[in-house]
């Protein structure tokens, strides 16, 4: 047969072969070329998307201090133990043996030795949380006797005071997607409220960040490259626990507020609001149950009563009515009027707290005796509207502009939007004019206008953290001499046998002068149907008291305020004297330690 | 001995020496960092191979040739036996695990198919349709076994050697496109019976980001690895996605990756350049075989080298589907290495029994 032309045939393939070949390998060249040159950067990007993770290191929040340094919210450094099970000989065994030396009873080491029969061999599993120093240190020691055992270190926030700060430090809950997008981390705790919100950026500090090379399965190889957080700051508080403290005590059982304020700083020593909450169960987790509970709770413990309540300022509004009737020379600024008990006025009657009557009276006397009548023919001969300027000079009616979320601007009667298109009532102006009716106010307003009275009139900004300038808001336009008649008839509250406020606080280390308030929940008038008898429903009575010290040589300004309290004198005032012994035993303190810059600074004492 | 040591085609082993070179740090830079225990077995399986290759320089052509049926009929046992008793042995093999079995009836029956065919078409042509029909039988009943193992790469890779042989074998080219017809006619019959995995498999190298944590993961990884690897690579044992093991089966099928990143572009070419040397220099002895059978042979070899070194490098670098097939010299595997060097042996024999003599029918060869 044609053997040549198989030959030929098959040389022919050959080259076939050797073309195929070369085309095969030149289809590679061209596939790596493609890779390796065009796509490079490309694919090097991923490559490196592959192995570096970037993980952000959590800054420590700062801690929050009163001004002697103790904490406020501080954090309390808690240990975890983890095992990475892949890394263990026998995972059982070593839960056997960490259940010995981390006091585990035998349904925690069933329920772990679950977790870890479910979990991912190569991953880090928790076994226990939040153990202090004493119950791992055995473990840490023994350590390098259970590899793939870790124990870390982290902080937990913790609330030292609890209750008593719980609406001042506010509590912490994990990012939101929303804080998320604000450049928080998702595990990280955000402030929600009080001084823990108001602050939150300096007390978060900023994240740190962590590139680290990790290999297939997340385990990390190598740390490329680091960036420390900044801690978050320590922030000191103007907030005196002492005075907090002894403010929470004197209230006892009742729902109030307290707010002492320094009247030459505007530093805030005391705010609080009763009754608290543990907010220490915010971070752990907050119970669903318990968060209702304290949501219907018709005490409403939720409610910083000290500046989101408004009430009824009562008889220390007639402080303003004063200032207001010196002001304008008014005639029973200087004159007198005759106190029967009560007034008629047209088809009703006015009465005052003393039903026999105070007899003839003068402006000193109606505020030591806070009669109702002369401050009702006051508030008659002022007018509404100049009641509401004066008001409105000392700061009512606004918000103070404290660091904290959701102040109340409290609400004055003549301000309402219907004061510019009718006529007042006379009653309604002359229930006014004693603080009833549809003013009311925060007990932080209160708290900064006794403090004003005290300083001779500057309007303060509430402060909240230590060592910061004061801030005047405003000062008062005011006589002097018409303030020191004020001034004196406060003090005449106190010092006077029959000031209302005498047995309390007349056998203090310091001079008080103030003004007592008892405030009616159900107002008397606040529109025209308002023509019944008023009503004095005692358990209704909301207390306060207002006022300052040492008289001589103001330090402090002080509200207090009791919910349902009972009279402003009885019931206000002994929290007030409370606070006050509180601040004297410490000056004293303060005078005898060996400390000539301080002791040059505060005032001489008064006996 | 007959050995005429003139005769040792030098180029072939120079770059054999090359490769081995090549393939022993690659192997080494992929599986240093679990111990150096898979790096020493190889170099053992490559001074074993040597003996092999050695071993088959010395036996006669005709005694190869002899062994071709009894070959193909123990591999076609083998193949039948693996649905019964292969269950408990091999049935846990997967495509990730293919390469750790010492016996593979599969990879067997690739080479003694080859050595079959060689035999059968150096008395016959395949213009012939008798023999031709004989020749697909032998080819037809493996393919169908190892399809049904179910190993799609292999079966095919299986028919693309086959392919080779025929037309090596002077198969005319009519004949070839109508059956490349026929086939691309039936594939939608093919894919109709394939398994649910092989499809998803196919579906996955057309989309890899469809799934890719699942099948196509392995691709991405190994893309990712050689084109981060740029023109210079990353230096030797600094590759991150093998170092970090972002690249799976560094040390077996995907190892090419591993030297694609570590050594860049400019290796991954030297390396298909000692490629296409080694099957340029096969298919050199081919066509100077003085027997038809030593030519078939040879180009026989030489397409198995080819496919596996397309489909291993088209596979690690996205082009074609996850198919189980080593890259030649450089993956880790001990049967895969012995048989290669084997079958260069057998090249090499070739060219030694060819040395000083007239290539069949060509004028002058007393043949003719």
């Amino acid at each position: 047969m044609s053997g040549l032309k198989s030959r030929q045939r098959f040389d022919r393939r050959v080259l076939v072969f050797h073309l195929g070949s070369l085309l095969i390998l030149l289809l590679l060249t061209a596939r790596l070329i493609d890779l390796q040159w065009i796509r490079h950067e490309d694919l090097a990007l991923q490559a490196d998307q592959n192995r570096i993770d970037v993980v952000p290191i959590l800054p420590t929040r700062g801690e929050v201090v009163d001004d002697d340094g103790r904490g406020m919210a501080i954090n309390r450094v808690l240990f975890q133990v983890q095992m990475i099970p892949e890394r263990v000989d026998d995972p059982n065994k070593v839960i056997d043996a960490l259940a010995i030396m981390l006091h585990w009873d035998p349904d925690t080491i069933k329920r772990l030795r679950r977790r870890v029969a479910r979990s991912r061999a190569d991953r880090p599993v928790l076994l226990d949380d939040k153990l202090p120093w004493s119950t791992v240190a055995p473990l840490a020691a023994r350590l390098h006797h259970f590899p793939g055992v870790n124990v870390l270190a982290g902080t937990e926030r913790l609330y030292p005071y609890g209750p008593i700060t719980s609406h001042l430090m506010g509590y912490l809950s994990l990012a939101q997607p929303d804080d998320v997008e604000h450049g928080a981390m998702p595990n990280e705790l955000v402030g929600r409220s009080g001084v823990e919100r108001s602050f939150d950026t300096m007390l978060r500090g900023s994240l740190g960040f962590q590139q680290e090379e990790v290999d297939a399965h997340g385990r990390r190889v190598a740390v490329l490259d680091r960036s420390e957080p900044h801690m978050g700051k320590v922030l000191k508080l103007s907030i005196d626990m002492d005075v907090q403290k002894a403010a929470w005590k004197a209230l006892g059982k009742r729902t109030g507020a307290v707010v002492v304020m320094n009247v030459h700083t505007g530093g805030l020593l005391a705010l609080l609001s009763k009754p608290g909450f543990d907010t220490n169960h915010f971070i752990t987790g907050l119970e669903e149950r318990e968060w209702g509970a304290w949501l219907h709770d018709p005490h409403k413990p939720l409610l910083n009563r000290a500046i989101q309540g408004a009430y009824p300022p009562a008889s220390t509004f007639k402080l303003i009515t004063a200032l207001a009737g010196l002001r304008y020379h008014v005639p029973l600024a200087t004159g007198t009027t005759v106190c029967k008990g009560v007034l008629k006025l047209a088809d009703r009657n006015l009465r005052c707290w003393k039903h026999e009557g105070h007899g003839r009276i003068d402006l000193h006397r109606a505020i030591v005796e806070s009669c109702d009548i002369f401050f009702y023919e006051m508030g008659d001969q002022l007018g509404m509207e100049r009641l509401t300027d004066e008001a409105r000079l000392w700061g009512l009616g606004k918000r103070t502009g404290i660091d904290l979320a959701g102040e109340a601007s409290g609400n004055l009667a003549g301000a309402r939007p219907e004061a510019k298109r009718q006529q007042w009532y006379r009653g309604e102006t002359m229930i006014t004019a004693i603080g009833q009716g549809a003013t009311d106010a925060t007990p932080l307003q209160m708290a900064r206008f006794a403090a004003a009275l005290a300083n001779g009139g500057l309007l303060l900004k509430p402060q909240l953290r230590a060592d910061v300038p004061p801030d005047v808001q405003a000062r008062v336009d005011v006589d002097p001499q018409n303030l020191a008649i004020v001034r004196q008839a406060m003090r005449d509250v106190v010092a006077n046998p029959h000031g209302t406020a005498h047995a309390e606080l007349y056998n203090l280390p310091w001079h008080v002068a103030g003004k007592t308030g008892t405030a009616q929940v159900i107002s008397m008038s606040q529109d025209n149907q308002g023509h019944e008898e008023p009503v004095y429903d005692r358990h209704r009575d909301h207390a306060w008291f207002i006022g300052f010290a040492p008289y001589e040589n103001p330090q402090i300004a002080i509200a207090v305020f009791i919910e349902h309290g009972g009279h402003g004198g009885s019931a206000a005032a002994p929290v007030a004297a409370a606070v006050i012994r509180t601040l004297a035993a410490e000056e004293k303190e303060k005078q005898q330690e060996p400390a000539p810059l301080q002791a040059a600074a505060t005032p001489e004492p008064h006996a | 001995m007959n050995v005429r040591w003139r005769a040792l085609d030098l180029p072939l082993l120079i770059c054999l020496l090359c490769l081995a070179v090549l393939g022993s740090a690659t192997l080494y830079a992929a599986v240093h960092q679990g111990g150096i225990s898979l790096w020493q077995r190889q170099n053992l399986h490559w001074l074993f191979g040597i003996g092999v290759f050695a071993l088959m320089c010395v036996i006669p052509l005709r005694v190869s040739a002899l062994a071709a049926w009894p070959m193909y009929a123990i591999a076609l046992i083998f193949l039948a036996l693996v649905p019964m008793v292969g269950e408990v042995q091999l049935g846990a093999r997967r495509w990730l695990n293919l390469g750790l079995f010492h016996l593979q009836p599969s990879e067997m029956m690739k080479w003694a198919l080859m050595l079959l065919m060689a035999h059968w078409f150096a008395s016959r042509e395949a213009n012939r349709l008798k023999p031709l029909a004989i020749a697909l039988a032998f080819a037809v009943v493996p393919a169908a076994l190892i399809f049904l193992q179910p190993d799609l790469g292999t079966t095919l890779v299986l028919l693309f050697a086959t392919t080779a042989m025929l037309i090596a074998s002077g198969l005319p080219w009519r004949w070839f496109a109508f059956a490349v017809i026929a086939a691309l006619l039936s594939a939608p019959l093919l894919w109709h019976n394939m398994h649910e995995y092989q499809r998803m498999r196919i579906l996955s190298f057309l989309n890899p980001q469809s799934d890719p944590l699942g099948a196509g993961y392995h691709v991405i990884q190994s893309t990712i690895a050689i084109g981060s690897g740029g023109i210079f690579g990353k230096g030797y044992l600094q590759g991150t996605q093998a170092r970090l093991h972002f690249l799976p089966e560094q040390h077996t099928d995907f190892i090419f990756g591993v030297l694609a990143e570590e050594g860049g572009l400019v290796v991954a070419l030297l390396l298909l350049v000692l490629y296409g040397i080694l099957i340029s220099r096969i298919l050199a002895i081919a066509a100077r075989a003085h027997t038809r059978f030593g030519s078939l042979v040879c180009l026989g070899i030489a397409s198995i080298f080819i496919i596996y070194i397309g489909v291993n490098i088209g596979m690690v670098s996205g082009l074609l589907p996850v198919v189980g097939v080593p890259l030649p010299f450089i993956s880790y595997g001990g049967s895969a290495l012995v048989t290669m060097m084997a079958a260069l042996g057998v090249v090499m024999r070739v060219a030694i029994e060819s040395e000083n003599k007239v290539p069949w029918q060509r004028p002058g060869s007393p043949l003719l």
